[in-house]
């Protein structure tokens, strides 16, 4: 990890909050580090980002919220309540959307929403209301009664997100729920994901969608290897790379990483696509250096653009999003 | 709704507890664990029946005439036999398949009582399981002309038949991370209840040792306190049968209770 930044000092958002603080979790007999001190907060109405490649430990932390894992030490409150003491009490607090689809092979979408909503404590009337608002706000009334065996990927998560939020809880954590929705219905749920946090949810999104999370949420963590390596609103993130830009070259295939020239300040290679970060005053010697490399044969096409959150990520991490992978 | 106030004015609900939260909780379990059988259910249920009744038939192949009292006998063994098996064998495989399909850690974050989702899990059970033995019984009215005497005692009998042997085979579930495991070994409980379990014939024609450990474990009991709610004077000791099953009940909810509540 190149150009890293030391983390930050704790976060303590407050008594009405969510906060996690400190929390480990190790495996192996204390060997293996899947959570190492991470501290965050998140206030009632805000929607924060977890964001990290896989295996950095964003699944172990949030299961350690809900009582499915134990930490091995620190803390984890919502206001009076301590999650790690009652689990009884984070459950009812907490909604979770899974990354594995929902068990609804044999429900129809609106019973699905409803028996979650009544498992959650929602009043049958109040359930069957919000069930229909949603089904109407995700624009999914053509599937109200599809048996989930006959729901496309995309509707079972869309329903999944339903049931998930039918009924909320003060914290709602999503774990990678746009995953397989079309951009319609992704712009519909994050609509709604905005509406939880109006009316005072602490949304906890957990992905490795940055180039999403860069547009929808209020702040955000970054986590690898366990540790947490950044945090702060995404412009703030974006801070130390001010007066830097992108310059990402697709090399030919099968050629190998050119010798990169001083003003590149970080780099990173996935497949074909070299992505590196130099400074605004070399942004002309780097498209003639880009230039060059596809008068040799390097590369096949260049792009310079501002620096995103994605290349912060990238810096931070040494990996790239899901986004990146996929292009 | 009372609330729990904070500092900036966002109250937090109290925490749900009480009966009527368990009650309410344990019928929306319900709810959903019958949904998301409902296509098996029929099915299953039908299963236990067939095996049932075809248990009967099957003695009845074996050995064609029997004294009444053998064939009293043998019949409600395979009554009390499709009653544990389903126990046994089905709930596990389906929490096995529960946990292939990933869909475990959704269903443990349900804001439920761990008691009441377990509770749900023996009704749906007790749904599948009783075709089985009712099956099983008419089988033998029609095919041995065994003549029934069902107490009212039938209900308790089952019932702590159910509630023992679900629990138990739940908790097995539960506690063994590997799905495969799991069936694994509710393969080989079906072995051991089939064949080694003095149910349909008495614990004398097993090794003394093995009918020593029977006597302590809960199969023979089960049989022994089902029998005696069906069929006059077959049955003794009924007593001692019943306060071994209720230990084995304690034991399989503590054990639900530790599995169910334990956190890795």
């Amino acid at each position: 990890m190149n150009g890293s930044t030391p983390p930050p000092p704790p976060r303590n958002v407050g008594s009405s909050a969510f906060q996690a603080t400190d929390v480990v979790k190790t495996y192996d007999g204390g060997k293996t580090f899947a959570n190492d001190g991470i501290t965050l907060g998140v206030h009632p109405g805000e929607v924060y980002g977890l964001l990290g490649p896989n295996g950095a430990g964003k699944t172990t932390l949030v299961k350690q919220v809900i009582g499915l894992l134990k930490p091995t030490s620190g803390s984890i409150t919502l206001g009076p309540y301590d999650f790690i003491e009652d689990p009884d009490v984070a459950r009812q607090l907490c909604s979770y959307l899974p990354q594995a689809q929902m068990p609804i092979d044999s429900f129809k979408a609106h019973e699905a929403i409803t028996i979650t909503g009544a498992i959650r404590g929602g009043p049958p009337e109040a359930v069957r209301e919000r069930t229909d608002e949603l089904i109407a706000a995700l624009e999914l009334e053509e599937w109200r009664n599809t048996l989930g065996t006959k729901m496309s990927g995309g509707v079972r998560r869309l329903v999944g997100f339903i049931m998930t939020t039918v009924w909320p809880g003060r914290v709602v954590i999503l774990d990678e729920p746009t995953n397989d929705v079309d951009p319609l219905r992704r712009r519909l749920m994050w609509e709604q994901i905005r509406k939880l946090a109006h009316d005072g949810v602490a949304v906890f999104l957990v992905t490795h969608n940055v180039m999403e999370a860069e547009k929808s949420v209020d702040r955000l963590a970054i986590i690898d290897q366990g540790k947490l390596v950044a945090e702060g609103t995404p412009s703030s993130l974006k801070a130390e790379d001010r007066q830097h830009l992108r310059l990402q070259l697709m090399l030919s295939p099968g050629t190998d990483t050119p010798s990169l020239p001083e003003f590149v300040a970080h780099d990173t290679r996935v497949g074909n696509n070299l992505i590196t970060v130099i400074s605004e005053d070399a942004a002309a010697t780097g498209i003639a250096w880009a230039q060059e490399q596809m008068q040799l044969g390097v590369a096949d096409e260049y792009a310079l653009g501002a620096i995103t959150l994605e290349d912060v990520y990238v810096r931070l991490t040494g990996h790239a999003s899901a986004i990146e992978v996929e292009a | 709704m009372t609330a729990v106030s904070l500092a900036d004015g966002i109250p937090l609900p109290m925490k749900r507890r009480g009966v009527a939260n368990w009650v309410r909780s344990y019928l929306a379990m319900l709810r959903w664990d019958m949904t998301n059988t409902r296509l098996m259910i029929p099915i299953l249920a039908f299963a236990q029946a067939i095996s049932g009744a075809g248990l009967v038939l099957g003695f009845g192949l074996l050995i064609p005439s029997q004294p009444p009292l053998v064939a009293a006998y043998l019949v409600t063994g395979a009554a009390v036999v499709t009653l544990i098996m389903v126990g046994a064998a089905v709930g596990p495989q389906l929490v096995a398949q529960q946990k292939m399909e990933g869909s475990y850690d959704f269903m443990w974050s349900l804001p439920v009582p761990r008691s009441a989702a377990a509770m749900s899990w023996v009704t749906l059970n007790a749904i599948i399981a009783v075709p089985g033995m009712v099956a099983a019984l008419v089988a033998g009215a029609l095919r041995f002309d065994v003549s029934f005497a069902i107490t009212p005692m039938v209900v308790p009998a089952v019932l702590i038949t159910i509630v023992s042997g679900t629990l138990l085979g739940y908790a097995l579930s539960h506690a063994i991370p590997k799905p495969e495991v799991t069936l694994l070994v509710s393969q080989i409980l079906i072995f051991v209840i089939f064949g080694f379990a003095p149910i349909a014939f008495p614990a004398e024609n097993l090794p003394s040792w093995m009918a020593t450990t029977h006597q302590y474990l809960p199969f023979v009991h089960m049989a022994n306190i089902i029998r005696d709610s069906l069929v006059d004077g077959i049955a003794t000791d009924v007593a001692h049968s019943y306060l071994v099953l209720a230990i084995w009940s304690v034991v399989a909810i503590a054990v639900s209770a530790a599995v169910l509540r334990r956190r890795k």
